[in-house]
């Protein structure tokens, strides 16, 4: 897949140009090719056996017989469904015994997996039919084969990206990728809790979700997605930004000439990166209640009135406040390394010219400083952006979302953000239909997020910019 | 969590449960097909395993075992003794893993096959897990069985349609009120109440953004919310009236409720704070005793005057405990699995769980032990009954949909200066979802 | 003459006054950033039987008690085995993530090889996609390979381990910068790619090796949702943070709060002293991953 798309950059027409001129070059090897070749198109390696490159020769023969037995005994059954996902009910009988008929889920996933599987098996094969016209051409230039061992030894020096990539490659393909497109075909059917498998079934139902959740009337989940998704990329720019500004602050208050014990002052800082947040996290929320700790002594100190507790959780605005003064103790620690780190990288001289100059620190900070870090940190401020607008503990581990609001639909409270929302979805309503669908809308929220600043990024611009 | 608790029945709720519910068998023994996941599906009313010879054996294999982390011991304890009595049972051994009452429903729903054999669950989840083919239905000797053991309200709640697909396990899941005595010396009114928490600078708690809980304004002024459903669990109707001049009532009196300085959301005695009074469970008895030592006392829920004038008492939910068992592909599993079930819901065991962890009985031989009559809670909780409904089943989206109703209210957005007819026009919104669910 | 050294003392005097309000700044900061630990460390010696005889929360304890800890090391309670579930868990992604974030960063950084460039975006793009979209599917693929439940351990540090590949920006990052001289220079000389690998870059990423394994060991201890589906009520299974959760959401657990503090200081403190000890190459990666984005 990755072979022709990398060749022809020329968008989907160069793709399916770049097929086509594939496919004739295949029929030019078979034409041209001697009889090995041409049993090679059936068995596979059948002529790398001949030419007595064992190696290759049982590797494209045992993807072969691996594909055929996979196909065989376990994809097919499920591939045939996959128009239908399956229309065999389950039998439940009066006492509780059940006798499960087809499981959708499977189905769909298996169903997946072998059509992936068969287009790598198409890619595998071409790369077998090539692989006999190069042998074909080395033999006839009155080379010798390579040896087994000095196919082995490739793997460890021409060829080490393969043995690296490929346990790696792999790992992504089957906890990323396959599931990633399962989920987004969820998106298209109506798999909820009234059609779970294995005792229901469900099936297609194209556009529908994504109707639904882009709907403005009653019923639809329109306003309460914007509503969200403002909370987000408002949760989201505060997150990153003032974390970035005042971890900063403190950075330089702590780099200060003069400042001693800077060690200690880091140490303590940084703890909030060390312990780990469902223990602090939720221990502060507990703190916050309306009859926890910080309350009680308010009161207890006469100053708040009994009855007048501060509504930290419960009042949406405090609510949102709260969480992003929360995120500042657990985020200010982490960019006051980062900006420690780059601080130091700033060449003295600079400072020493500005000060020659008469600049004070205030505008030492805004010329040299501030710049220096906006450019080298630009790319790291996107990712963290992004980051947060995916950021699932604090809000999780403090308000879960709460408070729910009529105004909002489908459990979504208002401190939710996107991502908590999905979470909702998928374990407490188990509505995977829709949270499939809000799963892409936030890929589509982050993908076009990232477009669009990226090419804003100075570093991405000015490549050569302060060096 | 809401509705994951425990309470107790008496002979007074089987009286009020019976005329309240019709019995699942009102129908008869009548052959039904029905149908599943929309479309036709054989069911066959056969009961496979219904022989009246036992078996030599059973099988073998491991029962998984879901209920709440505080009874995980007893069950254990109980389990191995039922599988020890019978050497046709010894092929088993059992496994009694803590799993809260709504994490077990939620967990069977998303993944049957993995779920356990046997768990507990509270009663208003019964709906989702039939249409979730979650639970196995009882045979008709089952069934017979639980109705002759059981009170007829619980009976009523272990079914969906004329199919009963539970075992009671405990009479029932309701709430009444705890208070310190020497703070609040009336507990008739809820006003009263507020107003001694008041003037004590203690707290009055109640979850009233809980769905579960909130339905002790809106019931108590004459309110309606009902759901019917299908044999197959799906929700085919609601009956519902709160938006009417009697919900703009109750809804009233929560935001004044929520008004009280005295007023916390919430309905657990241990993470409660300067706690004065509480509405809550039977479960939560042990936690009040501790809390308020000489001071404890217990009384159905007080009445309070609506801003018509007119007093109202306030109302709620009974519901029940059940235990319920897996639909199994093996037919002696299955059968084993509900001679399991049976014994942990026997008179015999609810009688001994009582004694271990005060869970009321729902079997109508362990409801007259004097232990059971005797106990302070439990016969505040029967008070209080009187003036509840049975709680049927509720689709999942009614609770989240009623607690964004009150949260509302406690987060300021709805006060006591929203006018009656913008109250009103929350209440619509909030009718309509409601019956939006059941279609 | 007199006028510059009145100037400088001035500049001193105003250095002086800046430095006493960055001291006060700290202070301040430094109290906030410590108090919810000290409440917590407190609260953790309150017993649950003093916790629920009284409605008021309190920092100081009333008796100083140890009973919460002893009731974590009692054999009621799972606690040591959440505890071992999750240590286990941690090193094993640890070691495993680390070693595949090397390979894969090695091979980006100095190997040009058909289809590199479209594998680094393919991985950034599928990076965009929310983790938890594709939960309910891992979870069966899990529990069709036996990897829930009583088996929820290796599955957990499978799932941690099977997609690090795609977290190395930051180690890439770092290899960037090794001089390609060296390895040119090794090639000369007949070293094959793996054993410039091994014999060369390696020894140079110490600091890099060690910041992605502490990373790679923290984050399983936080790991709250994917492992409680994964143990799917397996209580034996759960690490800490979906056990000691528990307790506090659940009303099942009532007056185990002050228990969860005792578990959660627990917790915290080998992974803190883990985290102090390699702060320093914490900081280098950070400041890496900033840089590099």
């Amino acid at each position: 897949m990755n072979g022709k798309k990398r060749k022809n950059s020329g968008g989907i027409g160069g793709f399916f140009r770049g097929i086509g001129t594939g496919c004739a070059n295949i029929v030019k090897i078979f034409a041209e090719g001697d009889w090995m070749t041409k049993v090679s198109f059936l068995i596979m390696g059948f002529g790398c056996f001949v030419r007595k490159a064992w190696l290759r020769g049982i590797a494209f023969l045992a993807v072969e017989i691996a594909y055929i037995t996979y196909m065989v005994t376990f994809g097919w059954k499920y591939l045939k469904d996959i128009g239908t996902l399956g229309v065999v009910e389950s039998v439940k009988q009066r006492g509780g015994k059940i006798i499960y008929g087809d499981n959708s889920f499977f189905i769909l996933l298996f169903g997946i997996v072998s059509i992936i599987l068969t287009i790598l098996f198409i890619v595998v094969w071409v790369i077998n039919v090539h692989e006999q016209k190069n042998e074909e051409e080395i033999l006839k230039k009155g080379k010798r084969m390579p040896y087994v061992s000095e196919d082995f030894a490739t793997l460890l020096d021409k060829h080490f990206d393969k043995t690296l990539l490929t346990i790696p490659v792999l790992g992504v393909f089957i906890f990323t990728v396959v599931p990633i497109i399962f989920m987004i075909c969820v998106a298209f059917t109506n798999y909820d809790k009234n059609h779970q498998s294995p005792a229901n079934l469900f099936t297609w139902v194209g556009f529908e979700n994504f109707a639904k959740l882009l709907n403005f009337g009653s019923g639809g989940f329109g306003s309460t997605f914007l509503s969200v998704l403002g909370w987000t990329l408002i949760w989201a720019f505060f997150a990153t930004f003032l974390n970035y500004f005042l971890g900063m602050g403190v950075a330089i208050l702590i780099n200060k000439k003069g400042i001693k014990f800077k060690k200690m002052w880091r140490t303590i800082l940084v703890l909030t990166i060390a312990v780990p947040q469902f223990v602090s996290l939720l221990y502060i929320y507990k703190m916050f209640t309306a009859d926890g700790l910080v309350n009680s002594y308010l009161i207890a100190w006469g100053i708040i009135e009994k009855g007048n507790e501060i509504p930290f959780w419960t009042n949406p605005t405090l609510a949102r406040i709260m969480i992003i003064v929360v995120n500042l103790w657990i985020g200010i620690p982490y960019l006051m390394l980062v900006a420690t780190g780059i601080l130091m990288n700033i060449p003295d001289d600079l400072y020493e010219a500005a000060r020659i100059d008469g600049a004070n620190s205030w505008q030492m900070f805004k010329s040299i400083t501030l710049p220096y870090m906006l450019f080298v940190t630009g790319p790291y401020l996107l990712t963290s952006f992004t980051g947060n607008i995916n950021n699932f503990n604090v809000i999780f581990l403090l308000t879960q979302g709460k408070p729910l609001s009529n105004s909002l639909a489908e459990n979504a409270g208002r401190t939710d953000l996107l991502v908590t929302w999905l979470y909702k979805m998928t374990v407490q309503d188990t509505n995977y239909r829709m949270a499939a669908v809000l799963g892409i809308l936030v890929f589509a929220v982050v993908a076009i997020i990232s477009l669009v600043v990226y090419n804003m990024l100075p570093s991405v611009k000015d490549e050569e910019g302060f060096q | 969590m809401r509705k994951t608790n425990k309470l107790l029945a008496t002979s007074l709720v089987a009286a009020m449960a019976v005329s309240a519910f019709a019995g699942c068998s009102k129908s008869g023994d009548t052959t039904t097909t029905t149908t599943a996941g929309g479309s036709s599906s054989n069911t066959t009313t056969a009961a496979p395993v219904e022989t009246t010879e036992a078996p030599a054996s059973y099988g073998e294999g491991t029962i998984t075992i879901w209920v709440a982390e505080n009874v995980v011991d007893f069950t254990k304890e109980y389990a191995q003794k039922f599988i020890n009595s019978n050497e046709a049972y010894k092929g088993y051994t059992v496994d009694v893993q803590p799993v809260g009452e709504g994490e077990a429903a939620s967990n069977m729903i998303t993944d049957v096959q993995s779920g356990a054999d046997i768990y507990g669950f509270a009663q208003d989840q019964l709906a989702r897990l039939v249409s979730a083919s979650a639970i196995a239905s009882l045979s008709e000797a089952d069934q017979a069985w639980v109705e002759a053991q059981n009170d007829a309200g619980a009976a009523a709640a272990a079914c969906v349609g004329d199919w009963a697909y539970a075992y009671p396990m405990t009479s029932d899941n309701g709430y009444f009120l705890y208070y310190d005595k020497s703070v609040v010396t009336d507990a008739s009114t809820l006003e009263g109440i507020l107003k001694q928490c008041e003037d004590a600078g203690k707290n009055f708690y109640m979850e009233v953004n809980g769905g579960w809980y909130n339905t002790a304004f809106f019931f108590g002024t004459g309110c309606e919310l009902t759901y019917e459903s299908d044999t197959d669990g799906n929700f085919t109707k609601c009956n519902v009236n709160y938006a009417s001049d009697n919900g703009v009532v109750a809804f009233k009196e929560i935001i004044d409720t929520v008004a009280s300085k005295a007023f916390q959301n919430g309905s657990s005695v241990s993470n409660a704070t300067n706690l004065a009074a509480i509405v809550d469970g039977t479960w939560d008895a042990n936690a009040a005793k501790e809390v308020f030592g000489d001071n404890y006392a217990c009384a159905k829920l007080p009445t309070f005057t609506g801003s018509d004038g007119n007093t109202y008492q306030m109302s709620g939910f009974g519901g029940f405990k059940l235990l319920g068992v897996k639909p199994q592909e093996d037919d002696l599993k299955l059968a084993m699995c509900n001679l399991l079930a049976q014994y942990l819901t026997s008179e015999e065991v609810q009688l001994a769980r009582y004694e271990a962890v005060g869970w009321g009985p729902s079997n109508k031989a362990a409801q007259t032990s004097e232990a059971v009559k005797a106990d302070e809670a439990l016969a505040a909780l029967a008070e209080q009954l009187a003036f509840t409904i049975p709680q049927g089943q509720y689709p999942d989206g009614y609770w989240s949909r009623a607690t964004a109703l009150v949260d509302d209210v406690i987060t300021g957005v709805i006060t006591q200066s929203t006018s009656d007819s913008d109250l009103m026009g929350y209440l619509e919104s909030f009718q309509n979802d409601c019956i939006s669910y059941a279609e | 003459m007199s006028n510059n050294s009145v100037r400088v003392a001035s500049m001193k005097r105003k250095q002086t006054t800046g430095n006493i309000v960055a001291y006060i700044v700290l202070i301040v900061i430094s109290i906030i950033w410590l108090t919810p630990f000290v409440c917590l460390v407190l609260q953790s010696f309150i017993s649950r039987a003093e916790f629920m005889s009284t409605s008021e929360v309190y920092l100081i304890p009333k008796t100083w008690s140890l009973d919460n800890y002893a009731y974590l090391f009692s054999k009621d309670c799972n606690f040591v085995r959440w505890y071992i579930n999750t240590l286990v868990i941690a090193t094993f992604v640890s070691i495993i993530q680390t070693a595949i974030v090397l390979c894969v960063s090695y091979a980006l950084s100095r190997m040009r090889f058909a289809g590199r460039t479209f594998l680094m975006k393919f991985w950034l793009i599928l990076g965009m996609f929310p983790g938890f979209l594709t939960m309910i599917c891992l979870y069966f693929i899990l529990r069709e390979m036996g990897l829930t439940q009583a088996g929820a351990v290796p599955g957990l540090i499978l799932v941690g381990t099977a997609s690090s590949g795609m977290g190395y920006y930051v180690c890439k990052g770092f290899f960037d910068t090794i001089p390609k001289a060296l390895d040119e220079a090794a090639r000369i000389d007949g070293a094959s790619r793996a054993r410039i690998f091994a014999i060369i870059t390696l020894p140079m990423a110490k600091p890099i090796v060690i910041y992605t394994a502490l990373v790679a060991f923290m984050a399983p201890w936080c790991d709250y949702v994917f492992a409680s589906y994964v143990a799917f009520g397996y209580s034996k299974s759960y690490n800490v943070a979906v056990g000691l959760q528990n307790w506090v959401w659940t009303n099942d657990y009532q007056g185990f709060f002050t228990r969860f503090c005792a578990g959660g200081l627990l917790v915290a403190i080998p992974v803190t002293i883990l985290f102090m000890a390699l702060q320093k190459y914490y900081v280098e990666g950070v400041t890496g991953g900033a840089v590099k984005g």
